[in-house]
This record gives C-alpha cells, sequence and structure tokens, in this order.
C-alpha cells in the first residue's frame, strides 16, 4: 500500500496469481473492457511469443474520490508456468491482496495444489502467509465438460474458508465480482495489516 | 521501511513538495524531457515534463518491475545490493534508472544529444537530497488507520458498484 498524502491517493496492489492457462490473463481482458477509459490505464501484457505471460499483465483501475481520497488499484497477474518463479516473486512484492485463479478442469487439480503451495513459499518468502493477507479464490472455467465440484475443490483449496466466486472469465462470468470482493477484503482488512 | 511486506508507506505534503523541488532542479540542470520518481511497486508518484502520449502508470511499473527484475540478477550474481542504475539508449532517446534507497525509482528520459555525464552527475546529486527527505517517511505510519474508517468503507463498496455496473 501506498499512500501519497499530498495528493490525497492511495495506491493499492492485488496480484491474480495460479496455474498456466488457469485465466489470470483473461481476468484482467475482461476487466479492461468493461471500464470507461477514463477509470483505467492501458492494459499491458509482456507475453513470450505463444502469447503466454512472460513476465506481467498489468493494469491500473482508479475510483472517484471517496472522502476526499483517490483509490487506485494495481492489478497484475504472474506467469503461471512453473520455470517463471523468481518473475512472480517479484510481481507479489508488495502485494495486498490476491486472487487465486483455480482451473476447474478435473485433472488441473494438481496444478492448483502446485500453485497454491508456490504461493504460500513465495508469500512466507516476504514475511506474509496465506493466514494473513487478504485472497479469494476463483473457480474459473466452470462451464467445461470435465470439472470437480466445487465442493470437492473447497476442500482441497480452500482450506482456510476465504471468499470464493464461480468464473466463465472467457465469458466475463463473475470476473467483475471476483475483483469486487478482493478490493473489499483488502479494504476491510487494513485495520488488520497495519497492525501487523 | 519497506513495502515488500504488505505494510504501508506513506508520503507527506511536505516531502511531495521537497521531492517536487529536487524534480525541478534535476530537469533544469540536465535539459531531461521527462523525469518520473515513482514508488518501487510502480505507483507513480510525481513527474517533470510532458506526459502528453504517454501512460504514466503503465510507464511507472514497467520501469519499477525492470529494475526489480535486474535486482535479482544482481542477487544472483553474488551482488549485495541491487544495481544502483539502469540506462537504456535509444536511437532518439535514452533512459536512465535510478534506485533511490530501497523503495523509490527515479526515471530520466532524454534526448541522446544530452551527455550521460551530464545525467548521471546531476542524478547522483537529486538522489542524495532524495533519500535525506525520504527518511523521514516511516514517521508517517499512523495515520492509514484513521483514513480508512467505516464510512470510508461503505462508500467504497458503492463507488465499486458503480463504476464496475454490478
Amino acid at each position: 500500500m501506498f499512500i501519497n498524502s499530498a495528493l490525497q491517493e492511495i495506491n493499492l496492489k492485488v496480484v491474480y496469481y495460479g496455474p498456466g492457462l488457469s485465466g489470470k490473463t483473461t481476468n484482467l481482458e475482461y476487466i479492461y473492457t468493461r471500464l470507461e477509459p477514463s477509470m483505467r490505464s492501458e492494459l499491458v501484457s509482456l507475453k513470450t511469443r505463444e502469447e503466454r505471460t512472460l513476465y506481467f499483465d498489468f493494469m491500473q483501475l482508479e475510483l472517484g474520490r471517496i472522502k476526499g481520497l483517490k483509490p487506485r488499484f494495481n492489478l497484475y497477474t504472474v506467469p503461471g508456468q512453473v520455470y517463471y518463479n523468481f518473475s512472480r516473486k517479484i510481481i507479489l512484492r508488495g502485494a495486498d491482496g490476491i486472487v487465486f485463479v483455480a482451473d476447474s478442469q478435473r485433472d488441473c487439480m494438481g496444478d492448483n495444489l502446485d500453485s497454491l503451495l508456490d504461493l504460500e513459499k513465495n508469500l512466507i518468502e516476504t514475511s506474509m502467509s496465506l493466514q494473513n493477507i487478504p485472497w479469494v479464490i476463483q473457480y474459473n472455467k466452470r462451464d467445461l465438460p470435465d470439472i470437480e465440484s466445487i465442493d470437492t475443490m473447497q476442500s482441497k483449496l480452500n482450506f482456510f474458508g476465504v471468499p470464493h466466486t464461480q468464473a466463465v472469465a472467457s465469458r466475463g462470468v463473475e470476473v467483475v465480482s471476483t475483483l469486487k470482493m478482493i478490493i473489499s477484503e483488502v479494504v476491510y482488512k487494513i485495520d488488520t495489516l497495519v497492525e501487523q | 521501511m519497506d513495502t515488500n511486506n504488505g505494510k504501508q508507506l506513506i508520503l507527506s505534503e511536505d516531502i511531495y513538495n521537497g521531492i517536487s523541488k529536487v524534480l525541478e532542479e534535476l530537469a533544469a540542470n540536465t535539459r531531461a524531457e521527462l523525469i518520473i520518481f515513482c514508488e518501487s511497486n510502480g505507483y507513480p508518484i510525481l513527474h517533470k515534463g510532458s506526459v502528453d502520449n504517454l501512460d504514466l502508470p503503465i510507464i511507472s511499473s514497467l520501469a519499477a518491475n525492470n529494475f526489480s527484475a535486474t535486482a535479482k540478477i544482481a542477487a544472483m550474481l553474488g551482488e549485495k545490493d541491487a544495481f544502483k542504475f539502469l540506462f537504456h539508449e535509444g536511437e532518439h532517446t535514452n533512459m536512465y534508472l535510478s534506485n533511490v534507497g530501497f523503495n523509490f525509482v527515479l526515471l530520466v528520459i532524454f534526448d541522446v544529444e544530452v551527455a550521460l555525464g551530464i545525467i548521471r552527475i546531476y542524478t547522483k546529486k537529486a538522489i542524495d537530497a532524495l533519500t535525506k527527505l525520504l527518511s523521514s517517511v516511516k514517521e508517517e505510519e499512523k495515520k492509514t488507520k484513521e483514513l480508512f474508517d467505516l464510512e470510508f468503507k461503505t462508500l467504497l463498496s458503492e463507488e465499486l458498484s458503480r463504476s464496475l455496473k454490478i
């Protein structure tokens, strides 16, 4: 979190995390199309030649003034592929909240778990953890045929009982509500974060 | 204080004005086209020069993350700290990126006709002045809780619903 008192701005960082091809970039792309241009920056994507996220995607969402303060949310995705862990660590730095985008397909449960454990490991390295950082889970690709039940996914991934959504990011289903959910989590837990 | 661990960093008006003066002086001494001072997560704080066709949040984010990426390389090479500066040379425009302490980045964009030595000398001077100014940033910590009272949180929720049309 960064507060510029002179300009009455508050900057918060939200990171979309999850295994490769789970739909993190698709979330940001949808949010980008949904917002008025005056409320957002451009969406920048640092991709490989194969159109996979190489470093990060980024866009800034700026809300109108609230009690004189202008909130800005800096939205990042991390590359999901296993060998880009250094990039993920860099992007996680200074995160105020995390959206974990899980792939609902049955054969992706292992990747989801690996990614969640990787997230926890990286958080611990920066003195944070899934126990104290605000985070939510988005169960994505709910429209595909061979998917895990929500109960199973909840029991395997949501061991801290954080809020969750069931999404189809490619069609924008529950994308905006996921964003609103994490922003609410971040703002409502600011007191706790400050006290740490 | 750093922002590595999710904690807050608050910049007061006095420090902000001080930074503004340092950047103005740097701009005058170097004839830089654009100077951007941002937080190390890429939050733009102040700039001098024209940003007409530029997306400031994007440039700041890319510059700050550029620095973070090379800091990792520095660590892998056995360097104790991040590289002090990065220099990128273009056909018409050059870019000089510097760390200001652990939490801030200074970005100077200048015409290739301007000697790099001039940029280096005056940027170093500006960094010293900025470091001195920013050493008192940590004293501002406790104001955060007062800003986020219940009314703020409720209004934010309403603003989000309105803006995101849900």
